[in-house]
C-alpha cells in the first residue's frame, strides 16, 4: 500500500469507527433520557460523547469530500449499516429479525453495487 | 396538543425531516469543499473548508438533522432506525445527479434500486414498531 492510499485508508477506517461509535452512544444516552432522565451524569457523558465522536466523524468527512466526489464517497461510507445494525443487536441488545437482516444486507450489497461503478 | 405538533413529534416524521437535511448538508459539503483551496499537511482535516458559506449552511443543516436524529433515537430502535435511514444513499447520489452534475454509471443506477428493494424489507417489521410506539 503507497502512503497515497494508506491516508486515505487510515481517515476513512478512523471516519467510519467513530460514526459507529457515536451512534451506539447516542442511543445509549437516549435511552437513558427516558428513564433516569436527560439532566442525569451518565446520560449527559454518553450524549457528549457521542456528539463528539460524530464531530470527528464530520470533520473526517469533510476532508475525504476535498478529494473524492460526493456519488463515490458516499455509498462506501455506508457499509456502517451493517455495522451498525450488528453492534446495535450485541452492545444495545436490540432484536434482529430475518427480514430486518435481509433487508440490511439488501442494502449493503446495494451499497457495494454504487460505489463499485 | 394540537394535530400539527401531535404529527411534528412522530419519530417517523422527524426520520423523514431527518433524511431531507442530511441529503441536503451533503450536497452543499460537497459544493463547499470542492471550491475550497488544498493546503499541504492541512487537506485531510476538512477545517480549510470552514472558509466556505456553503459549509456553514451544511452546518446548518447537519445541526437540524441531528436533532431529528436524536428524537427519533429516543423512540425507534437503533438497527431499524439507521437502516431506513440509509435511504440517503439513493437520494444523495440523485442530488449529486440533479444539481451537481456528477455522473451516475448504470451498475450505480442498478445498486440504487436494490438500496430501494432492502429498504422495503427493512420497512415491513417497521408497521409492527408502529403499531407498539
Amino acid at each position: 500500500m503507497t502512503a497515497q492510499t494508506f491516508i486515505p485508508t487510515v481517515v476513512f477506517a478512523v471516519e467510519v469507527t467513530t460514526t459507529v461509535v457515536g451512534q451506539l452512544l447516542l442511543k445509549r444516552a437516549m435511552e437513558g433520557s427516558r428513564t433516569i432522565g436527560f439532566a442525569n451524569f451518565r446520560t449527559l457523558r454518553l450524549f457528549f460523547g457521542g456528539v463528539l465522536s460524530l464531530t470527528i466523524s464530520f470533520f473526517l468527512t469533510i476532508g475525504l469530500l476535498e478529494h473524492f466526489d460526493l456519488s463515490f464517497f458516499y455509498p462506501i461510507q455506508g457499509s456502517t449499516v451493517v455495522i451498525i445494525t450488528l453492534t446495535a443487536a450485541f452492545f444495545l441488545r436490540e432484536k434482529l429479525s430475518p427480514q430486518l437482516i435481509i433487508g440490511t444486507l439488501l442494502i449493503s450489497t446495494g451499497i457495494v453495487l454504487v460505489s463499485l461503478s | 396538543m394540537d394535530p400539527v405538533r401531535q404529527r411534528l413529534a412522530n419519530p417517523w416524521i422527524l426520520l423523514v425531516f431527518e433524511v431531507i437535511f442530511v441529503t441536503a448538508s451533503e450536497t452543499l459539503l460537497k459544493v463547499g469543499a470542492s471550491r475550497t483551496e488544498l493546503v499541504a499537511g492541512w487537506e485531510w482535516t476538512g477545517l480549510l473548508a470552514l472558509r466556505s458559506i456553503w459549509i456553514w449552511c451544511a452546518i446548518g443543516l447537519v445541526i437540524l438533522s441531528f436533532l431529528c436524529w436524536v428524537y427519533v433515537l429516543k423512540y425507534i430502535p437503533l438497527s431499524i432506525a439507521f437502516p431506513l435511514s440509509n435511504v440517503v444513499h439513493v437520494l444523495v447520489p440523485l442530488s449529486c445527479w440533479i444539481f451537481l452534475g456528477e455522473h451516475i454509471s448504470p451498475r450505480r443506477w442498478c445498486g440504487i434500486g436494490v438500496v430501494i428493494l432492502g429498504l422495503a424489507v427493512v420497512a415491513k417489521p417497521v408497521a409492527t414498531i408502529e403499531q407498539k410506539l
